[in-house]
């Protein structure tokens, strides 16, 4: 019993998945704001499989560029999509629009899409420049 | 010959602004008038002139002002949108809208629907308005000297996500604000990218975040104003010199909820405020070179939580009476100075009768370091077992940050004039 239980401890405690953000309550570890926009927002989860809240992807990259979370020990990155509200998708995997039509929480004005039509369609709705994560990771990074 | 050059350019400039400042004619607006909607009497008005609109029940929106004209509003008629697009859109110089009552805006998650709006303008004027049920309220973008003065704004927002700001700049400058009362929206007013801003004499309530949230502003100011019972109280964040005067910071509870929250600011003034009975009074998080002085600190859970990457911070002249905690820490080293507070813990004595105490006074409790490093220690609240804790710990101090002292504690409490 102790045996099974403790196997399922193991597999809860070591879970990647992502932990849904509580709009209005959950504060942005990186500058304290009170989550409140749901077409933004992201999440680290540690190799520990603690939850890392942020108001926006801006938030989640300078939170690592501070060097206040090591690359090592990050298990996953979310992001969420701004077509579906709240909704948190594998990071690495997005597309990323940088348009001064769409304001984000942080002023960096970018908004992720899981999909790359999507993500085309709102580059036809609003204009701006498309990048990927790599991508949009080197231009905060030169923003600095 | 400069000279008449010079004459010639300040003939121009006095032309210019008599040509729009001599007053038009005069339309009126009413149900037995010429003119029966406001649109109608837009439509033939010219610069300078005026727009009266009678008592009455105007089903009007997306009224867009491209004429330098005032328009006001003569025993509070109301605007009613009827949730269809945003109300009043200006996009000329020197423009006034006054007197109005306009309601019901729609919730949009794309578009940044307001009752007023201002863009790309200049010497605006928005004044004894009632804006009721909206989601942003007055929206300024790209503007600068304009006012926002006397209005009445009240928003419904229930849900963070179905809720915009009241008064919301962006990218603006020199604007003031003054004597505004808003409530029930997301952030009371909302600032980003704005510069050389007054905020006088405005209260801010019941709002879901934040009475009042700076983003990227640098050189404002605001006085006088009242903050109560927002969800997060007042967050001032990614700026620089900024001027915080003869404020009330009251009753803003909850576990993420803050008096003022100060990210990433440096070199500003937070003067003679008042913060009472709030979570936390004062949060600072990489805030460096802050004068903080003369205010009063009451009644609440932390009086400041001071982070270590804080730093040149001064807490001078300070009253601090009746909090949970006064100083909280989450280092053990200490770059910022304190001097002069009263602090009503203080168990000193003054000998010399000069009213400062003869022993330093040191104001971050060990219980208070063990409750930020453990949460959950806050059960042993007031125990017995704490009092020895704190109690040996200034009598030899180990972990506390030794630097974190006030040499010259009051005995009497700091009057301000």
């Amino acid at each position: 019993m102790i045996i099974i239980f403790s196997i399922l401890l193991f597999f809860f405690s070591c879970s990647s998945e992502s932990e849904p953000i509580n709009y209005g309550t959950d504060q942005c570890d990186h500058c304290r704001m009170t989550i409140m926009d749901k077409k933004f927002g992201a999440e680290i989860i540690t190799k520990k499989g603690k939850a890392v809240k942020f108001d926006a992807l801006e938030c989640m990259i300078n939170y690592q560029l501070e060097n206040k979370i090591n690359e090592s020990d990050v298990d996953k990155y979310y992001c969420v999509d701004y077509s579906e509200p709240a909704k948190l998708k594998d990071a690495k995997e997005m597309t990323y629009l940088v348009s001064p039509k769409i304001k984000s929480p942080m002023g960096e004005n970018i908004s992720a899409y899981s999909g790359k039509n999507t993500a085309e369609k709102s580059l036809n709705d609003f204009g701006g420049e498309i990048f990927n994560w790599e991508g949009i990771k080197n231009r905060l990074k030169n923003n600095k | 010959m400069i000279r008449i050059f010079k004459n010639i350019f300040l003939l121009f400039v006095t032309a210019l602004f008599f040509n729009t400042t001599v007053s038009g004619k005069e339309l009126t607006v009413c149900a037995e008038c010429g003119y029966k909607s406001i649109k109608s009497a837009l439509k033939v008005c010219e610069d300078g002139d005026k727009i009266l609109v009678k008592k009455g029940y105007y089903r009007e929106n997306n009224i867009v002002i491209d004429k330098s004209i005032s328009i006001s509003g003569e025993d509070n008629p109301v605007i009613d949108l009827e949730f269809n697009n945003q109300g009043f859109v200006i996009r000329k110089d020197n423009v006034t809208v006054s007197g109005l009552e306009i309601r019901n805006i729609n919730v949009s998650y794309v578009k940044d629907l307001s009752a007023i709006k201002i863009e790309n303008s200049s010497w605006c004027r928005i004044e004894n308005n009632f804006l009721f049920n909206t989601f942003f309220a007055v929206y300024l973008s790209n503007s600068d000297n304009c006012t926002v003065k006397n209005n009445k704004i009240t928003g419904f927002a229930q849900t963070e996500s179905s809720s915009g700001n009241g008064i919301h700049l962006w990218k603006c400058r020199n604007i003031l604000i003054e004597n505004n009362e808003t409530s029930g929206h997301r952030d009371g007013i909302y600032f980003e990218f704005v510069t050389n801003t007054r905020i006088i004499n405005n209260n801010s309530h019941n709002n879901l975040r934040y009475g009042l949230h700076f983003m990227f502003s640098d050189s404002n100011s605001y006085r006088k104003n009242l903050f109560r019972e927002n969800g997060a109280g007042v967050a001032v964040m990614y700026t620089k010199n900024i001027v915080m005067e003869d404020n009330t910071f009251i009753e803003n509870w909850g576990p993420a909820s803050y008096g003022i929250l100060l990210k990433d600011i440096s070199r500003s003034i937070i003067r003679r405020n008042r913060f009472i009975k709030n979570t936390i009074g004062i949060f600072m998080e990489g805030s460096d070179k802050m004068n903080i002085e003369e205010n009063e600190f009451r009644d609440n859970g932390y009086a400041v939580k001071i982070f270590g990457n804080c730093s040149y911070d001064t807490l001078v002249r300070n009253n601090f009476i009746g909090n949970t905690f006064d100083i909280s820490t989450n280092s053990s080293r200490n770059e910022n100075f304190y001097s002069g507070n009263y602090w009503d813990k203080y168990k000193g004595y003054d000998m010399d009768k000069d009213n400062t105490g003869d022993v330093p006074y040191r104001p971050v409790s060990l219980y208070s370091m063990l409750v930020e490093k453990v949460p959950e220690s806050i059960i042993m609240l007031r125990s017995f077992i704490t009092e020895i804790i704190d109690l040996t710990e200034k009598a030899i101090p180990v972990f506390i940050p030794e630097s974190l002292v006030d040499e010259k504690p009051k005995m009497i409490r700091n009057e301000y004039n």
